[in-house]
């Protein structure tokens, strides 16, 4: 199942707060149970502390009773000391209980106050009674069941309070274990949910990366193939590119074989001519129609057929001559180097120096980006000839100016711009005069038209690309894009 | 080109018949009055030149200055300068590559399997009517041994 990344990011983060969520209800419900707990400590406490306290009270007044009624039955004083040490004790166990006992408004404790009250005041009068001798009297007190009376209410009292202590106590335990009971269910349902979402979250991860590997593979693959399409398809650009300027070669140089036979043979045929002509010029036959005929074909028909081969022939040869050169600087090895363009700028200005100045004419340059890498043989010959152009091509009526701009441009390209105020190129031999044997507007002076066909060759095998923006009669820029190192359209040509 | 007895025999392999003819007639401007064979293919020249049984006996006692051009018809000039000075007989006759090619490793390559001069024909004729002519004053001062 393929998880798109939003659908990641908003599961991811649903988990997230529904892992959130169930830490922060264990986290809550722990602290209330702990707090809950500290509750349900301190109110077993208190129930203990009010039983012992009930206790150390009751066994104070048995003890007390005890001693009273072992006193009186044999006379001895010795009975009696149990209850002198338990008598002055019992006021501050009862105050004590009595105390404990004050955040339950429903305990007896006035009742208790009473009963002791009471069972104290039957105890030191039998005691007093017995101890000033009158005996019968104090027996007489102990039959009215005084002082068991009083007891037993004490005992019901002390029993009462022991067990809802008691029970306190054991609701308190009941509680606590249910509270215990509570704390380890919501552990166990967050630590569920906690590792649910843990688990629920790592899934989706996993698929979301497994899907990310898979897709990162596909196109890997798909990149490789296209990088072994791209090497293919340049591998047979080049050896096409290759093909063809073998066979310019090959055909240039088999056009040139019957050229020289042709030029060869017209030169014999010329000196033969020759031959001919100063036999005849030595003779003259008079009136010979057909003496008068051959004397024309040879000084007259025959040079004239001659001179027209061989303006054709040279033009022939200067034509295979020119796509010769062509295809030679295609095969040219290129070598890239550091190249100053200032440098190859001034090398091809001075060249065509005198030309300019010869008629008030200035070449100006401003380079942005003086160093690049590449064929410097080519660059030179390059704006060699566009200078050349320029000053073949300008403009009578004004002095020539050349300006020779260089600036970097995406890519990592620098761009060239050769501008001139010459005659211009109509817009429609814009394309044109860039092919082999084209020439634009009117001829002054004998060319061959490859100057320029030349150049796009050798901008070409550069790695760049040639322009023009001209408007006729205000002159022609040219716009060279090139490569700023040479070596990485080399290298991406092999 | 001479020597005591037999006259050196000037062996050119062309396919071009213009071009042989071209070039036998600036050599005989040159002065020189050698014989000249033309071959216009491999075939027949080597059948010459090594005889029919490719042996190169035939040889024996002939003086002969071969003129070699490398693009031929039936196979290129490379082969039958290979089997020119491979052959004991015939190793000795100076070659003369006479072609258009002017292509650094093909003129080394030539030089590599023992050829004695090599010439780019110039492109056009003027150059090339010189050229010949030059070759074939160079030719009238030749020493020429003989095979064996």
């Amino acid at each position: 199942m393929p998880i798109s990344g939003n659908a990641l990011v908003r599961s991811t983060a649903a988990l997230l707060l529904v892992g959130l969520l169930a830490l922060a209800a264990i986290v809550g419900t722990t602290i209330w149970l702990v707090e809950r707990n500290q509750v349900y400590f301190d109110q077993g406490l208190e129930a203990r502390i009010i039983r012992s306290a009930t206790i150390n009270l009751r066994n104070a007044l048995q003890d007390a009773e005890t001693s009273q009624r072992g006193f009186l039955l044999t006379g001895e004083d010795r009975y009696l000391e149990p209850y002198n040490k338990a008598v002055p004790q019992i006021p501050d166990l009862l105050e004590r209980v009595v105390t404990v006992l004050k955040p339950y408004p429903e305990a007896p404790a006035a009742g208790l106050r009473g009963g002791v009250a009471d069972k104290l005041a039957e105890l030191t009068e039998t005691i007093a009674l017995a101890q000033a001798g009158n005996r019968d009297q104090a027996m007489a007190i102990i039959e009215t069941d005084r002082g068991k009376n009083a007891m037993d209410e004490l005992r019901t009292l002390f029993d009462g309070i022991i067990s809802s202590a008691e029970e306190r106590i054991r609701a308190g335990i009941e509680d606590q274990r249910g509270s215990t009971n509570a704390l380890r269910w919501v552990t166990i349902i967050g630590a569920f949910v906690i590792f649910v979402v843990v688990g629920g979250s790592a899934w989706t991860v996993m698929v979301y990366t497994r899907d990310i590997a898979r897709a990162r593979a596909d196109l890997e693959a798909a990149n490789t193939g296209l990088e072994e399409r791209v090497r293919e398809r340049t591998a047979d650009l080049g050896k096409a590119n290759e093909e063809i300027q073998r066979f310019a070669y090959i055909v240039t140089h088999d056009l040139r074989a019957p050229l020289v036979n042709i030029m060869g043979f017209t030169a014999e045929l010329e000196s033969s001519v020759g031959t001919l002509q100063s036999y005849m010029s030595g003779h003259d036959d008079g009136d010979d129609p057909r003496w008068k005929e051959a004397r024309l074909a040879a000084t007259e028909d025959l040079p004239e057929a001659i001179g027209f081969i061989r303006s054709s022939t040279r033009k022939m040869d200067g034509l295979i001559n020119a796509i010769l050169k062509i295809s030679l600087e295609g095969r040219r090895q290129l070598r890239p180097e550091q190249v100053d363009l200032n440098e190859v700028i001034e090398t091809s200005t001075s060249a065509v120096h005198h030309q300019i100045s010869e008629n008030g004419g200035s070449v100006t340059s401003d380079v942005k980006v003086p160093r690049i890498v590449s064929d410097k043989l080519s660059l030179e010959q390059i704006l060699g000839n566009l200078l050349d152009n320029a000053v073949k091509y300008q403009d009578a009526a004004r002095p020539l100016t050349i300006t020779v701009r260089a600036a970097l441009a995406a890519g990592n390209r620098i761009l060239i711009h050769v501008q001139d105020n010459g005659r211009g190129i109509a817009g429609a031999d814009h394309e044109r005069v860039f092919e082999l044997f084209r020439r634009s507007g009117a001829q002054s002076l004998p060319g061959e038209g490859i100057g320029l066909a030349h150049v796009r060759t050798m901008v070409r095998s550069l790695g760049g690309e040639i322009t023009l923006a001209s408007e006729l009669g205000t002159g022609t820029t040219f716009t060279i894009s090139l490569p700023r190192d040479l070596r990485d359209h080399v290298g991406s040509m092999q | 080109m001479s020597n005591e007895a037999k006259p050196v025999t000037i062996v050119m392999i062309e396919d071009d018949e213009g071009h042989a003819r071209l070039i036998e007639k600036n050599i005989r401007r040159a002065g020189v009055s050698n014989e000249i064979l033309p071959f216009t293919n491999g075939t027949r020249a080597l059948a010459f030149l090594l005889g029919a049984d490719g042996s190169g006996l035939v040889n024996k006692g002939r003086q002969l200055l071969i003129l070699l051009d490398l693009n031929l018809p039936d196979m290129t000039g490379v082969d039958i300068l290979e089997k020119l000075k491979g052959n004991d007989h015939t190793r000795c006759c100076p070659v003369v590559v006479l072609t258009t090619t002017d292509d650094q490793r093909e003129i080394q390559r030539c030089y590599d399997l023992g050829a004695n001069v090599y010439i780019t024909k110039p492109v056009n004729y003027d150059g090339f009517a010189n050229a010949i002519k030059q070759l074939g004053l160079f030719f009238s001062v030749m020493q020429i041994p003989k095979a064996d």
